[in-house]
């Protein structure tokens, strides 16, 4: 009885959420699918960003920035947590049909097992500036969205990129 | 001219107008900028063709899921959302806020032979912080090595006397309790907390560098020298709803401590708060009450919560809301405990319990 009323009172979903969800949708699926490299999982974490996204008061104006930075640190949280296992890797392996040419010919699954390793492991300021610019947000996007100065966006942008390549080379050469 | 930085580099690759006239013209003319933007955009170009994963989803497929989900959420979710948000306190007892806090506020004390207690709790004080600066926030593990030595083993014991037997401490009484919370409290308890950090240059070095900055020249002695944190044991009466998600919540601890083994404290405090990596309005806020070496930040989200301050029979406490108006706590030090009230309830009503609490030895 108690709960009941204190639901009544809890604030209901926001009620823009529909068109928020409809203009932001893709692309914050894009930002997850980049960190993970695989779509379903992606999609998951941005029902997961707009749920969240529903009950919060986050001010129109500044949707679209905080929906990617909260795709990218749920995705890179779904990664640390390894909660992907093998029958998600499965589930990825079949949603390369979506771009045969790309994903499955120039990205093998094992590289891209690599760059979510590596990702992983960068500061998590770099992983989500290395993220947010390689999905199409413009330097002030991301320096707005992680309260830093567009000039060294491009510092933390390039640390990060230096890091991943380094990684990701001395796996190809150890191999 | 001096040469452009790498990140000046980065960002012609993507928005040559984002670049001052200046540095295009000398990039243009300018040999070893020329290669170092060359390996910029290898690295860049490698690195986008890794990470590049093209998805084109069905925003009709995923709205009615969207509009599912929220409505499933709905009737459940102030349930779901209370039981994390509880998670989220319990998470971050104490202890854990002391131990970051401790070592910023800390007063300054003359360099001693052996620990030196140079941080004890006699208030808290709210420190307000962005979303944007919550996710910069370092931990003390980004500026040196930290050690657990002692742990909570925070655990639930059978009844008041068992708690009071574990912690030493006396248990809280509610003779009036708001609407909605019934029966009897559960107890838990956890003991005596106790961590040191050892300052490291070369940790903070590399911190400061990721986030591509230098780290200040380290006044002498603070590399390697020793602090220990400790807080309580404490104790927290439970009382839940039928669903298990907790109604009201009452807890006490001994209020966090920090010594210091060497350096004076003042010196490393001063140049914690000048890292980069701290947020400058954190680092402000900090600075404002280091003055005595009493005070225990607690982080408030700003996009989460509200904070007011509240006489507790005599004691200033701090009170927090949250924002959705779901939860709210008021934290009180006095006699060298602190003290908390949280429930799923209103502002007045968490209040009102704290101010007619008892406590039976």
């Amino acid at each position: 009885m108690e709960s009941a009323e204190r639901g009544d009172t809890a604030p209901a979903v926001r009620p823009d959420l529909e068109q928020v969800f409809r203009a932001a949708y893709p692309r914050v699926v894009a930002v997850a699918a980049r960190v993970l490299g695989a779509r379903d999982e992606a999609e998951d974490v941005a029902q997961e960003v707009f749920l969240a996204f529903g009950r919060s008061a986050v001010p129109a104006g500044e949707a679209a920035g905080w929906l990617s930075v909260a795709a990218a640190h749920t995705a890179l949280n779904h990664l640390r947590s390894g909660r992907r296992r093998a029958s998600r890797e499965e589930a990825a392996g079949k949603d390369e049909s979506v771009s045969p040419d790309i994903a499955d010919t120039v990205v093998t699954r094992e590289e891209r097992r690599r760059v979510r390793a590596a990702l992983a492991r960068l500061p998590r300021r770099q992983a989500v500036a290395l993220v947010l610019r390689h999905s199409g947000l413009s330097y002030a996007e991301v320096a707005a969205a992680l309260d830093l100065s567009p000039g060294s966006v491009g510092t933390t942008v390039r640390r990060a990129e230096s890091a991943l390549r380094k990684e990701l080379n001395r796996h190809a050469s150890s191999d | 001219m001096r040469h452009p930085t790498d990140g000046t580099l980065r960002r012609l690759l993507d928005e040559p107008d984002g670049v001052a006239d200046a540095d295009r013209e000398h990039v243009a003319g300018c040999q070893a900028c020329l290669s170092g933007l060359a390996a910029v955009r290898e690295d860049a170009v490698a690195v986008g063709a890794a990470v590049r994963f093209e998805v084109a989803p069905d925003v009709d497929e995923g709205w009615p899921r969207l509009s599912r989900a929220a409505a499933a959420d709905e009737p459940r979710r102030v349930a779901a959302a209370r039981a994390s948000r509880w998670r989220a306190w319990l998470r971050s007892p104490v202890a854990a806020v002391a131990g970051a806090a401790a070592i910023l506020t800390g007063v300054g004390a003359a360099a001693a032979a052996d620990w030196l207690q140079v941080f004890r709790t006699e208030r808290v004080a709210p420190v307000t912080i962005s979303q944007a600066d919550f996710l910069q926030l370092p931990e003390l593990s980004a500026y040196g090595e930290v050690a657990i030595k002692e742990k909570a083993d925070r655990r639930a014991v059978p009844d008041a006397d068992a708690a009071r037997e574990a912690t030493g401490l006396p248990v809280p009484l509610v003779a009036d309790p708001p609407r909605g919370v019934t029966g009897e409290p559960t107890f838990q308890v956890g003991d005596k907390v106790s961590a040191t950090f050892t300052f490291s240059t070369s940790k903070a070095a590399r911190t400061a560098e990721a986030v591509g900055e230098k780290l200040p020249p380290p006044p002498p002695g603070l590399d390697g020298s020793r602090f220990r944190l400790t807080a309580g044991p404490g104790l927290v009466a439970i009382w839940s709803e039928a669903r298990g998600v907790p109604a009201l919540m009452v807890g006490r601890a001994v209020a966090p401590r920090a010594y210091s083994s060497g350096v004076p404290f003042e010196t490393a405090r001063d140049y914690l708060l000048a890292m980069p990596g701290l947020p400058e309005t954190v680092a402000s806020q900090l600075r404002g009450f280091s003055g005595q070496g009493t005070t225990l930040p607690l982080v408030v989200k700003a996009w989460k919560q509200t904070t007011r301050t509240a006489d507790v029979n005599g004691v200033p406490g701090t009170v927090l809301t949250t924002r959705d108006g779901v939860m709210a706590g008021v934290l009180w030090v006095d006699g060298g405990f602190v003290t908390g009230v949280v429930g799923s309830l209103s502002a007045d009503e968490v209040l009102a319990v704290a101010r007619g609490l008892r406590w039976e030895p």
